[in-house]
């Protein structure tokens, strides 16, 4: 099978998965205790008004006419109006998908800057004061709920040092490009830069220490592997020996299991954004949950559902393409 | 089911380890302070004393600058004083911001993190093992749809769906009598253990395809066995293959992979007390986010809890790497929070 | 014809949880110009750790502890014949007292090795082309620029790495050198060799892998080959092609083969001389007749005697009762290793065995008889077997008892480290 039809293959798959997730949720809605209609009517609301309130929403229709309703409004990219303000669902999930994405983008790539170098050095001088400073710190990472790891740098670098604001989001980072583009401004840069720092170590640091134990023990591997002993006796030198030839294949696995752990990382980014005040699609599906505001959950939980399961196939066929063993299957 | 092999493969893998030692020290003390909090406590953890709010721990007085209007004669002038909040013996952790003992809250926490940690995993564990038995001895249909909902249960972050089925259930909590207390031999502590039922059900129902996914493989890779087509030609029933031959043969994998579960459960749950989602009034993650109010008064409030639960986790992770180790299931460390 | 290497003493050690394992005892061989010599064995008796102790390939937890190990090389001796007088004698250059660099430098273009499982010993994830071109280009860096080692990487590190595999088009090979990977690759008799050099090794069958991994070896030049057990992991009907194919290049090239193998087939074949080990020592060695048709060491004679003779079928095979020793240090005591395995063991045989001249009967060391021809490791070689100084059969306990049924796992473990 070639590249192309697996990739095909996978997206049908993936859409499959996503109609599944939709159903799950829109089911969710109707499993759960307490008529929505005490969440949005007034409290004093006569029974008339709870009628006209629940027609108008579609509420009294048959079960699988609302589903079939919601599913086809899905397909326009309508997900129903808010409970509470009455804006339209899907621009309020939309608005907040840039600040989410940020956050996660950026948590990633601390992740991965510090993590492979770390993980390679650890593996190269085993049993060495490097070694072992970065296996602890690994094992810590792990081991330590990210939202008191938020909470203790907000204790440390804001209040302690003031050092560095304990965030929220004055500026997103393509608005701060426009600015620096549009008049060479490199102030909004250094405020996107002051607001996100303490985020993205808080969500990145669980992925640091994951890629650096995995880097490690993949590194270790590989370093005992025949061909790496082949590769010296050929006479290339260490440096190509590791990077060229034994961290290559460390990482093909560890993009598989960044793969797997791509919904801590999502949930991870809902509990930042709670530490942080961060308004991206955590903060709002809590408040929704909260509120009981059902299009914006069902809408929040979908996209969460759906970009993870995109996410993935993209995970799969870079590894696929990174993989020359690999079979499409 | 554990051989002697199994055993000499685990002790080797301890001596070899310190870092397996200290993991199984950890647990014991977590495991020890947990059964008898009663005792290590020196304060019922919900007594409130507000006189006594804010005290710092021991080694850490503050010094801090306050001031108050004061009629000096006949005018109103504005003094500024220095207070000082002496640490002090009474609460070695000092104190919250309602006067509550912080040593008191840390050892009862235990008791709130393992039990989720571990009726979640077994309730996991159950869920998981037969449905994904189930499917791998039965394959076909079975199996697909096993497959298909699996990935649709790890579309959702486990965080995210946690979060979704307990804020709209609701945090229902189940109160235990506590046996020493009943038995009269701590009688000033609370009556009863708190347990949050929701978060046990929800942390199983997000944690279980991963048990699932294990036990399937198990059951796939030996239902073709010789011993196995051996034992269905001399007729036993598909119940007595799967819990004769099948289960005792996917106990190690899954043994390894409940430890892990264990501390991404134990993270799990303080994560959700923290959101404030769990029910629980005694948790190290709402004492987290009580304390995250007064970091600029009183940062111990947050931080301590938070230290043993990284204690706590550490110790589960440090047993999870030593039986993988030693035993070699042949899994990746997969399925975190 | 002149020697090209003169092994001297050497050991190598590995520094177990289990103890110290003596994975090789004092070996001592000389290897000529353009010619093949065997090292022949069991699995576990130190053939493959010689081997690579020599070029220097030894990891932790073991290390090469001592003894010499003379390379002949004019230039390398006018270097360094001031600066470190002590590592020079004439031509010759004792690797193990030059710098780490130095030796290390001398892999490709002085020696190189062809290992066993030729799957596993070229990186899956990248074409065998490529493979070979990187060994061709690090000889063609190292010559544009002899001073410099660093020119050999050209500040290749973790940070290019990420670039290159980014940016296309930035690798460390050359045109020059993936046009030399592609003619190694028909000097080695693989068909259509430019479509062949950009796949991956998963799609080569095994003997035209060994094919490709002798031209990845062959890239630098090289004056010493190893072969360790380089057909023992293929077919049998490929296995003669890969020998010729060894043996043709090692005369178009004029080099030499150190040729490891348990196979005493391959060693009739292809050597000119042979070494023969067991635990860790070369018990004996010779030409190939002495070897051969003259044995003196039982332990050679027990070897010969597990192979049939085609010529002269008896009916049975008289395999060597018994297992190669742990090698453990605390386990050897000063005796002949073979001892407890030995019918002729005598109570000579309690104490530790110099090399003897089987000639002269005279003890190879230092300078004296370090030319000999013939040598064992064996008091046979001094004097006959004496009926009346012979250890009883249960002398060493029943042998049943040596191979141990509670430690398998400590066996096998063993058996993997000291053959790494």
């Amino acid at each position: 099978m070639s590249f192309a039809r697996f990739i095909i293959k996978r997206s049908l798959q993936g859409i499959f998965v996503v109609w599944g997730v939709v159903t799950v949720v829109f089911l969710l809605r109707f499993s759960t205790p307490g008529d929505p209609i005490t969440f949005i009517a007034p409290l004093d609301a006569s029974p008339e008004l709870r009628q006209r309130i629940a027609e108008e929403l579609g509420l009294n229709q048959p079960l699988y006419v609302q589903y079939f309703d919601y599913l086809t409004g899905l397909l326009t990219g309508d997900m129903g109006y808010s409970y509470i303000s009455g804006t339209e669902a899907a621009t309020r999930i939309f608005a907040r998908v840039p600040a989410t994405v940020e956050l996660a983008v950026a948590a990633t790539v601390v992740a991965i800057v510090i993590s492979i170098p770390l993980g390679v050095i650890s593996a190269t001088r085993r049993h060495e004061p490097a070694d072992y400073a970065a296996t602890t710190f690994s094992l810590a990472g792990i081991s330590t709920p990210n939202f008191w790891l938020g909470i203790m740098l907000v204790l440390v670098f804001a209040v302690q040092l003031n050092f560095l604001p304990t965030s929220r989001r004055p500026v997103g980072i393509v608005q701060a490009v426009e600015v620096l583009v549009l008049s060479g401004n490199y102030a909004g840069i250094v405020l996107w830069l002051q607001h996100i720092t303490l985020p993205a170590i808080t969500l990145g640091t669980y992925f640091t220490a994951l890629v650096t134990r995995l880097t490690r023990s993949g590194m270790l591997d590989e370093l005992g592997k025949s061909y790496v002993d082949a590769a010296r006796a050929k006479g290339l030198p260490e440096t190509l020996v590791r990077y060229k030839h034994a961290l290559r294949n460390t990482l093909i696995p560890v993009i598989t299991v960044l793969g797997l752990q791509l919904g801590t990382l999502i949930g991870g980014a809902v509990i930042t954004e709670a530490v942080f005040a961060w308004p991206g699609l955590g903060t709002l599906v809590i408040n929704s949950i909260n509120t009981r505001d059902w299009p914006l959950i069902q809408g929040c939980l979908i996209v969460i559902g759906s970009s993870f399961v995109f996410v993935n196939i993209a995970v799969d066929a870079l590894y696929a393409y990174v993989n020359p063993q690999v079979v499409y299957d | 089911m554990v051989s002697p092999r199994t055993w000499r493969n685990l002790r080797r893998e301890l001596r070899g380890s310190a870092l397996a030692k200290i993991g199984i020290v950890l647990v014991l003390a977590i495991i020890l302070v947990a059964v008898f909090a009663p005792f290590l406590a020196p304060y019922d953890p919900y007594q409130q004393d507000l006189g006594n709010s804010q005290v710092p721990p021991l080694g850490f007085s503050t010094t801090e600058n306050e001031t108050r209007s004061e009629m000096v004669n006949g005018s109103i002038e504005v003094v500024e004083e220095e207070v000082t909040v002496n640490a002090t013996l009474a609460h070695p952790l000092g104190t919250d911001a309602l006067g509550r003992d912080m040593l008191s809250r840390t050892i009862y926490g235990a008791r709130t993190s393992l039990l989720v940690g571990v009726f979640g995993t077994m309730l996991a564990v159950l869920i998981g093992v037969t449905v994904g038995l189930t499917a791998g001895y039965y394959g076909g249909r079975v199996d697909d749809g096993l497959m298909r909902m699996s990935d649709i249960m790890l579309a959702f972050p486990s965080l995210v769906l946690a979060i979704a089925l307990i804020g709209l259930f609701g945090g229902v909590t189940i109160r235990i009598p506590d046996p020493f207390v009943v038995l009269g031999l701590a009688p000033e502590m609370p009556p009863n253990i708190v347990l949050p039922g929701t978060v046990v059900l929800v942390v199983a129902l997000v944690n279980w395809v991963w048990f699932a996914r294990v036990a399937r493989g198990e059951a796939l890779s030996l239902r073709n066995e010789e011993y196995v087509k051996a034992a269905r030609a001399l007729g036993a029933s598909d119940g007595s293959i799967v819990a004769r031959h099948i289960l005792p043969n996917s106990i190690t994998p899954i043994l390894v992979l409940a430890t892990i579960q264990v501390a991404a459960i134990i993270l799990l749950e303080s994560s959700l007390s923290y959101l404030g989602f769990s029910g629980a009034n005694l948790s190290w993650g709402l004492d987290i986010a009580q304390g995250r109010d007064y970091l600029a008064s009183a940062w111990w409030i947050a931080s301590i809890p938070g230290v043993a639960i990284v204690f706590a986790v550490i110790g589960v992770n440090l047993v999870g790497d030593w039986l993988r180790d030693a035993l070699d299931p042949g899994i990746e460390g997969e399925g975190g929070v | 014809m002149d020697e090209i290497l003169r092994v001297r003493d050497l050991k190598t050690r590995f520094f177990t949880e289990e103890g110290q394992v003596n994975a090789v005892e004092s070996v001592s061989f000389d290897v000529r110009d353009g010619e093949i010599f065997g090292i022949v064995g069991e699995s576990g008796s130190g053939k493959s750790v010689t081997a690579l102790s020599v070029i220097d390939l030894i990891e932790s937890p073991g290390r090469v502890t001592g003894g010499e190990v003379w390379y002949r090389n004019a230039d390398l001796a006018d270097e360094f014949r001031e600066k470190r007088s002590e590592a020079v004698d004439g031509d010759f250059v004792d690797l193990r007292r030059l710098p780490k660099g130095v030796r290390r430098s001398l892999r490709g273009p002085s020696f190189s090795m062809v290992f066993q499982d030729p799957m596993s010993s070229l990186n899956p994830s990248i074409t065998v082309g490529e493979q070979i071109a990187e060994a061709v280009e690090v000889q063609r860096r190292a010559r544009a620029n002899p001073r410099s080692t660093r020119s050999r990487t050209q500040g290749y590190g973790l940070g290019k790495y990420l670039v290159d595999s980014i940016v296309p088009g930035r690798e460390y090979t050359s045109t020059e050198s993936k046009e030399r990977a592609i003619e190694l690759l028909e000097q080695v008799g693989i068909p259509d060799p430019e479509a062949r050099a950009e796949e991956y090794p998963h799609q080569f069958s095994g003997g035209m892998l060994q094919r490709a991994m002798i031209a990845q070896a062959l890239a630098g030049e090289p004056d010493i080959l190893v072969a360790d057990e380089p057909t023992t992991a293929l077919d049998v009907t490929i296995q003669a092609q890969i020998l010729n194919l060894l043996r043709d290049l090692q005369r178009e090239q004029d080099m030499s083969i150190i040729m490891i193998t348990h196979d005493l087939g391959v060693i009739a074949r292809m050597c000119d001389r042979v070494g023969v080990m067991y635990a860790g020592q070369i018990v004996e060695r010779g030409t190939l007749g002495d070897i051969f048709e003259n044995p003196v060491h039982p332990y050679t004679e027990g070897l010969l005697g597990s192979i049939p003779d085609l010529e002269d079928p008896s009916p049975r095979l008289s395999p060597i009762e018994g297992n190669v020793p742990s090698l453990l240090d605390s386990e050897m005591g000063g005796r002949c290793y073979f001892a407890d395995r030995c019918p002729n063991a005598m109570e000579a045989c309690l104490n530790s065995i110099p090399e003897y001249d089987t000639d002269s009967g005279e003890v190879v060391g230092d300078g004296a008889n370090a030319e000999a021809v013939h040598t064992a490791r064996c008091v046979l070689a001094t004097r006959e077997f004496d009926a009346a100084e012979a250890l009883g059969d249960d002398y060493f306990g029943d042998r049943a008892e040596a191979s141990d049924p509670e430690t398998p796992d400590d066996a096998a473990e063993q058996e993997v480290v000291s053959d790494a």
